[in-house]
């Protein structure tokens, strides 16, 4: 059984249109003109417990919604959807209990005034968690996420990393079995983003949880998805695993070399800097390239690197799948 | 059982939410005690005898305080800018959190605003018979009930429209008109005071006036009762619908 199951998933919406000018100002009054905006196409997909997936595609590709939709707050216009063998919008309490929508752009919500640790003991009511489950989940909580200085501050007087952490702690202290995490890391310098991934790799692994993540940060999914969804202009246009996005959307590969002479017969220089060159070489011929530059050239140091995952992705995005 | 904690608890964080912000509810009372204190002066002026006007009012400036219901500022913004999403996710009837902030404001204007009602009351040199008074709480509670769907049903019109103010002030100006705030309904030209008694608004605010100043002996929990049924189902329908055609805001 999947944990999440897609099938020919369709939103759309009328969103109202008329020219500029008072003319069509008036006309509207009378006549009201719309279009339909197409957010998500037939989109298909499902997720097994326990799999991490990522959900990546440009602004604007569909992957709020999408999760809007998945955990219960839009109406889809059209297709089927099952999380937890639940239909996510009726709403369901034994659903909701289940699953966990987290923002990056709205990490947490209610009132602004209450400290944490009064909103995580409302999330205890409302999620009916057990006290000694509930002093459990909080201590391990507060050790992966450094909860402890946070604790008796006002939700309103955070930062937007402490926010984040604060936004998580009180999705996850009901330990819901389905984790849809929209831009987690938006906003977050290095070091928060990265307490947050490991945080959520933890938490993965402790628990089995699902998880569906967007990110435009690649590091997010390159670290913990193994599969790649790729949605744009509403439409699944990849589903599969990283490496093998990478490979079909690239069929280069990046020796990075440092040597004494210059190497740049070997293949197609893309960065030089300090005696080091970067040569572009097509993936089949990898290992005849790096035993020819060993033998002829003075090596100091010599890496072969998959290209960046941002560039593949862009790559992807602006120009699409071949 | 579990509904009742829910909503104590929630009571309890929007008081607090609330307690913030006494400088703002302050200049609530004052909005919400304009108008009966302008029908106190009119109607004095009009029948400087008459000691049951300014108990009327006085009562009238109380209800209002007691019933007062702003879900187009605090139910309907959430619509507007998306963070009903919040709310739909957890696992709770939406309508709690809406109850519980209602009522948490509705407790500090009756705070803040009792000042008000006494200094009006010692003022007017107002006695109140405390039978009376007791005997105006049901018609309060089912006012207080009756005010609370009339607002939320016209907020619930944000999901439609994104001028839903404009909607909730009319709204307020057909209380202001057939409640018993702009006059008491029983002054009236017979024909409005007939339709004023059947609209549910006499029973939001002057029904429950009249009894508590004494002017009226009783009055028919039935007529408020019947509204509020038929505000229920209007609400559960219009929710409904609602929701459907939700689209949150942003991300």
């Amino acid at each position: 059984m999947s944990a999440v199951e897609v099938e020919n998933l369709s939103m759309s919406y009328k969103a109202p249109v008329r020219k500029g000018g008072l003319r069509a100002a008036l006309g509207s009054l009378v006549r009201r003109e719309y279009k339909t905006v197409q957010a998500l196409d037939q989109v298909s997909f499902t997720i097994a417990p326990g799999e991490v997936a990522g959900f990546i595609g440009p602004n604007g590709a569909g992957k709020t919604t999408t999760m809007k939709i998945l955990s219960g707050i839009l109406y889809p216009t059209g297709g089927e959807v099952r999380v937890l063998d639940h239909v996510p919008w009726q709403r369901r309490s034994t659903f909701l209990k289940r699953i966990a929508f987290v923002r990056g752009s709205q990490p947490v919500g209610g009132s602004q005034e209450l400290t944490v640790m009064d909103s995580l003991e409302y999330q205890r009511l409302l999620y009916d968690v057990p006290r000694a489950k509930f002093r459990r989940t909080l201590a391990e909580l507060e050790a992966l996420l450094d909860l402890e200085p946070l604790l008796e501050r006002q939700l309103r007087a955070l930062s937007l990393g402490e926010r984040m952490r604060v936004g998580l702690a009180m999705a996850l202290i009901y330990r819901p079995e389905v984790l849809f995490l929209d831009e987690p890391t938006i906003g977050l310098d290095v070091s928060a983003a990265s307490l947050i991934r490991e945080f959520v790799r933890e938490y993965v692994e402790q628990t089995g949880a699902t998880v569906l993540l967007t990110s435009h940060y690649m590091a997010d999914v390159a670290s913990l998805c193994p599969r790649l969804i790729l949605i744009d202009h509403g439409q699944v246009q990849y589903d599969g695993p990283l490496a093998e996005l990478s490979a079909r959307l690239s069929p280069y590969k990046l020796i990075r070399i440092s040597a004494a002479e210059d190497p740049s017969a070997f293949g197609e220089v893309v960065e030089k800097a300090d005696g080091q060159w970067v040569l572009r070489v097509p993936r089949d011929e990898v290992a005849g390239t790096t035993a020819r530059l060993l033998q002829a050239l003075e090596v100091v140091d010599l890496a072969v690197e998959e290209p960046p995952l941002e560039k593949v992705i862009d790559q992807a995005y602006r120009e699409g799948l071949r | 059982m579990r509904t009742a904690v829910l909503l104590g608890f929630r009571l309890r964080q929007e008081v607090l939410e609330w307690s913030g912000a006494w400088w703002f509810l302050l200049t609530l009372v004052v909005q919400a005690v304009v108008a009966p204190l302008i029908g106190l002066f009119v109607w004095s002026a009009v029948s400087p005898d008459d000691p049951a006007i300014g108990r009327y009012y006085t009562a009238v400036i109380l209800v209002t305080l007691m019933t007062e219901s702003f879900e187009q500022h605090t139910f309907s913004e959430r619509i507007y800018n998306g963070t009903l999403s919040h709310e739909l996710l957890r696992p709770q009837p939406v309508v709690i959190g809406v109850i519980g902030m209602n009522l948490a404001i509705r407790a500090w204007l009756t705070v803040l605003g009792a000042p008000i009602v006494l200094l009006t009351g010692i003022a007017l040199q107002v006695g109140f018979d405390w039978w009376s008074v007791l005997r105006s709480t049901p018609y309060l509670v089912l006012a207080a009930v009756l005010v609370f769907l009339w607002t939320f049903l016209l907020s619930l019109t944000a999901f439609w429209t994104d001028r839903v103010h404009a909607v909730v002030g009319f709204g307020s100006q057909l209380v202001f008109l057939f409640g018993g705030t702009a006059a008491p309904i029983a002054l009236l030209p017979d024909g409005l005071r007939r339709v004023a008694e059947v609209l549910p608004f006499y029973g939001m605010i002057g029904l429950p006036a009249e009894i508590a100043a004494g002017t009226r002996a009783g009055g028919s929990l039935l007529y408020q009762l019947a509204w509020v049924v038929l505000l229920v189902g209007v609400v559960a329908v219009l929710w409904r619908a609602g929701v459907r055609r939700y689209t949150a805001v942003g991300s």
